[in-house]
């Protein structure tokens, strides 16, 4: 197995963007977007749908390259990585997928143990017991045998999280880890998230929409609106900073700097009034 | 390789560049060839679900050919009295076209379809990403072995099927029909020549049209939009553009071939 990328330890930021420039179909996603994501803490993106807070992942993992701008993981410019440099520093970060992305043709057990076959050549016993232990972490040991389409949405992803940190990673990425699932396994999952943070020492960087379960798990929240960090800081208390963008999103205001209407041509003339809307 | 689906208005140009697309794509599988060599088992497991499980569809189809042909060439050659060639001409045209054709457009519609529907539902579940994101390549995991699965068991389904359809001529031409059967089997060995024939009418014809079939239906599958409808029209392309493909290259090959 090859040894993951590691940053220095004296390094309290593990991941840096500067300069992010992102243009998709036309739209600018990030204009020269900055930010640091603080090493051994739970770090939110939040902002409105579209501001482009799954591709920031993205980025940060290679997935898509940037159009301009450096994002730094461990030290790492990730879009200047050759392909077996990315894949040698994906071994240290985990992902977890909104819809889980389990692999449907493995159980339970052979999902988890999917990246530890592929890069390790660990005895059949050893990589049963540390498949066992990542389940038990999550709470899913007796459903090893289980098929995918046999979980509920609350249990494939806590197997999805089991996947996500067989490798124990420096840095683990969650998109949407809340969405659709019920109080109780929501629950669970920010449990996970916290306990992983603070047992294993991981980097956890989540997007969300869920402002209360965010207040609860994250020390950090970073508000991205129109291509930049509008705001930032502790999540109990960056509702309150007195920007407009917080005012909106943290108070749920269905207008403001968010606009209600996607952005269109002018509406008397849509509805065929030419002049009637001046 | 970054393999994303090619947009064009113009339908020329649109077909063009994905004739292109998919002969990069058929460029970043042949270089993944060596990385897919630690997939062996799942190159394995690929053969067993596009061989093994088409051998059915394509045993049946075979013996039925078999039988529809000696049936018409019988009542064709009985006019000028010469049905004891029946069994010679039904091996030639098995052997040279019927078969690799035939058995291409089955393997097309049994293992091409499913191939690109599984792959596109890979991707539009993010099996492919999250595969990416455990650092396993998805085209040295997942497109390879099912190229060489396709490229290995369409030769050999091909044998099989000429198998059949001459069984099939047997059982129709000389139980049925009453050709004698030393007729049938002494002009057939008489005139079916092994390089002609064999080699480059079954073998590298089905060759050709394996490693054809399996390119389309893995690029229909890395291609498709991650969306129900994507895949079900990803699977259609595969089927009508190995077909055409699969006969454009018939001609190609049988005027080289000659």
């Amino acid at each position: 197995m090859t040894e993951p990328v590691r940053a220095a330890p004296d390094d309290s930021t593990l991941v840096r963007v500067r300069g992010l420039t992102t243009v998709l179909n036309g739209k600018t996603i990030f204009d020269k977007l900055e930010l640091d994501i603080p090493r051994g803490k739970v770090t939110a993106i939040m902002g409105p749908s579209g501001t482009g807070k799954t591709t920031l992942l993205k980025h940060i993992t290679g997935q898509m390259r940037p159009d301009a701008g450096q994002i730094l993981v461990g030290g790492k410019n990730v879009p200047e990585l050759s392909r077996e440099e990315l894949y040698k520093l994906r071994e240290g970060i985990g992902y977890l997928f909104q819809n889980s992305a389990l692999l449907t043709d493995f159980s339970v057990f052979e999902n988890v143990a999917f990246p530890l076959r592929q890069h390790t050549k660990l005895p059949e016993v050893l990589l049963r017991n540390v498949v066992l232990l990542k389940l038990q972490a999550v709470g899913l040991r007796g459903a090893a045998e289980l098929m995918p389409n046999e979980l509920s949405g609350g249990m494939a992803r806590r197997v999805a999280l089991a996947r996500a940190i067989v490798f124990d990673p420096m840095l683990i990425l969650y998109d949407e880890p809340f969405v659709g699932l019920d109080p109780v396994a929501l629950n669970q999952v920010l449990k996970l998230i916290r306990t992983l943070n603070e047992t294993l020492g991981i980097t956890s960087v989540l997007v969300a929409h869920e402002i209360e379960a965010v207040k609860q798990v994250a020390d950090h929240v970073f508000l991205i609106a129109n291509g930049k960090v509008v705001a930032q800081g502790d999540p109990k208390t960056i509702a309150n900073d007195g920007s407009a963008w917080t005012r909106q999103f943290f108070g749920g205001g269905a207008d403001g700097p968010v606009p209600f209407q996607y952005p269109a041509g002018d509406y008397g003339q849509a509805l065929g009034f030419s002049g009637a809307a001046k | 390789m970054s393999v994303r689906p090619v947009q064009s208005s113009n339908v020329l140009t649109g077909s063009l560049a994905q004739i292109g697309n998919c002969g990069l794509f058929l460029l970043t599988l042949l270089a993944a060839i060596p990385r897919s060599f630690r997939y062996v088992r799942e190159t394995l497991r690929q053969l067993w679900f596009v061989g093994a499980m088409s051998l059915t569809i394509i045993m049946v189809c075979g013996l039925f050919v078999g039988m529809v042909l000696m049936l018409q060439l019988y009542h064709v050659l009985s006019i000028f009295g010469g049905t004891s060639a029946s069994g010679m001409v039904v091996a030639l045209s098995v052997y040279r076209e019927l078969g690799p054709v035939v058995t291409a457009l089955l393997f097309a519609g049994r293992a091409g379809t499913s191939i690109t529907a599984e792959i596109g539902l890979m991707r539009a579940t993010d099996q492919i990403d999250a595969m990416e994101m455990m650092a396993v390549d998805p085209i040295a995991y997942v497109a390879t072995p099912r190229f060489l699965a396709g490229l290995i068991a369409m030769p050999l389904l091909c044998c099989v099927f000429c198998a059949m359809s001459v069984l099939g001529g047997h059982l129709v031409g000389v139980t049925w029909l009453g050709i004698d059967n030393g007729t049938f089997w002494s002009n057939m060995t008489a005139v079916v020549d092994l390089h002609t024939d064999i080699v480059n009418g079954v073998l590298l014809k089905s060759l050709a049209f394996g490693a054809v079939v399996s390119l389309i239906a893995v690029y229909q599958g890395f291609t498709t939009p991650p969306t129900s409808e994507g895949v079900a029209y990803a699977t259609t392309r595969t089927v009508v553009a190995s077909s055409i493909a699969i006969l454009a290259l018939d001609f190609v090959l049988t005027a080289f071939l000659m």
